[in-house]
């Protein structure tokens, strides 16, 4: 994909998102009557006067009337991330490092899966978790593995809660999480516009713009979506510190999560976390648009196929064989 | 009868006219792909993480030139070998101490498993050998286990089999066949999964 091209789409998106978004007009006609409490309606809990300084609630209160991200500057992007950074602080007693950093040129992320290697160790489920910040309370998990027999190839033939040793003989282990569709359908979805495709091809939430609506989780045809019931619960000391405005960040309660093939990482060259932690190499990801990558040469050299192809939503993960 | 032919005509027209038009509004990502030849300089990319672990340039290539390869030689414990394999006679004592009591040999077909010969050089203990003879350097196993699972090694090289070390960006490295597979038992064990799953809501 050129920058160009990629400028351009931008450009329809913002036009797009100013046009329709009247939640923001909305807001502000209701802030001026409701001063007070909308502080507190930021974080979901009305925190008592004496525990939130000033600057907390400063903070909060700036928060609450950000943009949508993909409508703002550089700037304001710093900015927001420098008040949750902040606020993590003040709240958590928690040093986090998070970034806004953009999607690189040139490069168009995939996956591939194979199914012959695979055999249901699950460690890149808990790599997952703990990379991602997901909730330890709910056991939130964005992978799941399904345990197959031989010959099927939709998973939900197969089963997602196995507890044994593995592998089991004549049965095969197939991962699901976001395919990062090209024609992602959960985007067209969301009435808030709180979810879209980066011109990376990484399907993100804007977790501070997502109204827990869960038409997305509804549009996806596959195992991508999880809405959260709660704000996260991590043990601090696993709090996984660097952190991305749309990725790992810890999410408020009640909004949408998902992969984000670990944007925090892949970002800045480094493997996602499930592909760094596959003991048996099962999981291939790199830049699609680089002829000479892994995933080219799976592409080009093995059998591959996507789920439900039918559909044309055009995943940008794969499956092989052997 | 002729009747029946054109409106068989009419209606395969239609169909190969319906097919068509489907095809050109639903392209695909994959045709995208495949124009993509430009070559992208992996090495443009700023990592904030780098390979740790000893590694040491392949003597293969890949479809991009040069990679790495995590080393063996830092990992076997009792390297080198010659420190013990001398011609100096071993007592018993020192025997039961240091060979290989705790290797099992799970390599081959089950009739016909290898021997430690088969792919340990005979008399140069520091290096293995592969059929034709050749000396084969720890560091550089794949040379020797390619003979066999050449299918496999095929595909590390070209990065279907295996992994890359860290970074998807960046000079290549990988993993070696020994980061991963024990070789005197390459098959993985069986084991309890790292964790289990709930119910989807
Ligand atoms: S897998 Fe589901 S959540 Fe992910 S991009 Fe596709 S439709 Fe959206
Ligand atoms: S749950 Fe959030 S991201 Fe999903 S459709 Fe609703 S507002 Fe959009």
């Amino acid at each position: 994909m050129s920058s160009k091209k990629i400028k351009n789409k931008e450009i329809r998106a913002a036009s797009l998102l100013e046009k329709k978004s009247t939640r923001r007009n909305f807001l502000k006609g209701l802030s001026i009557a409701a001063a007070a409490g909308s502080a507190a309606l930021t974080t979901g809990c009305i925190p008592a006067a004496d525990a939130a300084s000033t600057e907390e609630l400063k903070l909060r209160w700036q928060e609450f009337f950000k943009k949508n991200y993909r409508l703002m500057t550089q700037e304001e992007k710093d900015a927001t991330v420098a008040r949750l950074e902040r606020l993590s602080k003040l709240n958590a007693n928690l040093d986090v490092q998070m970034g806004s950093y953009p999607p690189l040129d040139g490069v168009l992320y995939g996956y591939a899966f194979n199914i012959t290697r695979c055999e249901g160790f699950m460690e890149c489920v808990t790599a997952c978790v703990k990379e991602n910040n997901l909730d330890r309370k709910t056991n939130t998990q964005y992978i799941r593995i399904f345990e197959m027999e031989p010959g099927q190839l939709d998973p939900s033939t197969g089963d997602g809660q196995y507890y044994h040793e593995v592998p089991v003989d004549n049965k095969f282990y197939m991962g699901t999480q976001c395919f990062h569709c090209e024609k992602a359908p959960c985007t067209k979805a969301c009435p808030t516009k709180a979810t879209w495709k980066e011109p990376d091809g990484i399907v993100v939430v804007d977790y501070d713009w997502c109204i827990g609506c869960r038409y997305c989780q509804a549009a996806c045809p596959y195992y991508g979506r999880r809405f959260n019931w709660g704000k996260p619960e991590i043990p601090k000391e696993e709090v996984t510190r660097r952190q991305h405005y749309l990725g790992n960040r810890i999410r408020p309660m009640g909004k949408m999560e998902k992969c984000t093939f670990c944007i925090q990482r892949t970002r800045k060259g480094r493997l996602p976390a499930c592909v760094e932690a596959c003991p048996t190499g099962a999981r291939v990801f790199g830049n699609l648009l680089d002829p000479e990558s892994e995933i080219r040469y799976v592409l080009k050299h093995k059998k591959v196929f996507r789920m439900k192809e039918e559909l044309g939503t055009d995943p940008k993960f794969w499956y092989f064989i052997d | 009868m002729t009747k029946l032919n054109y409106s068989c005509l009419f209606l395969l027209f239609f169909v190969g006219l319906s097919h068509s038009l489907g095809a050109a509004s639903e392209k695909s990502i994959v045709d995208e792909i495949k124009n993509a030849e430009d070559r992208f300089d992996n090495r443009s990319v700023p990592l904030v993480e780098q390979v740790v672990d000893e590694a040491v340039l392949a003597k293969e290539e890949y479809q991009g030139g040069s990679f790495r390869v995590l080393a063996r030689k830092a990992k076997i414990e009792r390297y080198k070998c010659s420190s013990c394999h001398t011609d100096k006679p071993v007592t018993a004592q020192q025997g039961a101490l240091l060979t290989h009591g705790d290797i099992i040999l799970e390599h081959g077909s089950e009739d016909q498993g290898l021997s430690c010969i088969d792919c340990h050089h005979p008399q140069d203990r520091d290096y293995l050998e592969d059929k034709k003879g050749r000396k084969i350097d720890f560091d550089h196993s794949y040379q020797l286990c390619g003979q066999c699972h050449f299918r496999q090694k095929r595909d590390w090289l070209g990065g279907a089999h295996g992994k890359r070390v860290v970074n998807w960006a960046g000079e290549r490295t990988v993993y070696n066949c020994t980061t991963c597979h024990n070789p005197h038992s390459p098959r993985f064990e069986k084991r309890f999964p790292a964790t289990y799953s709930v119910e989807l809501d």
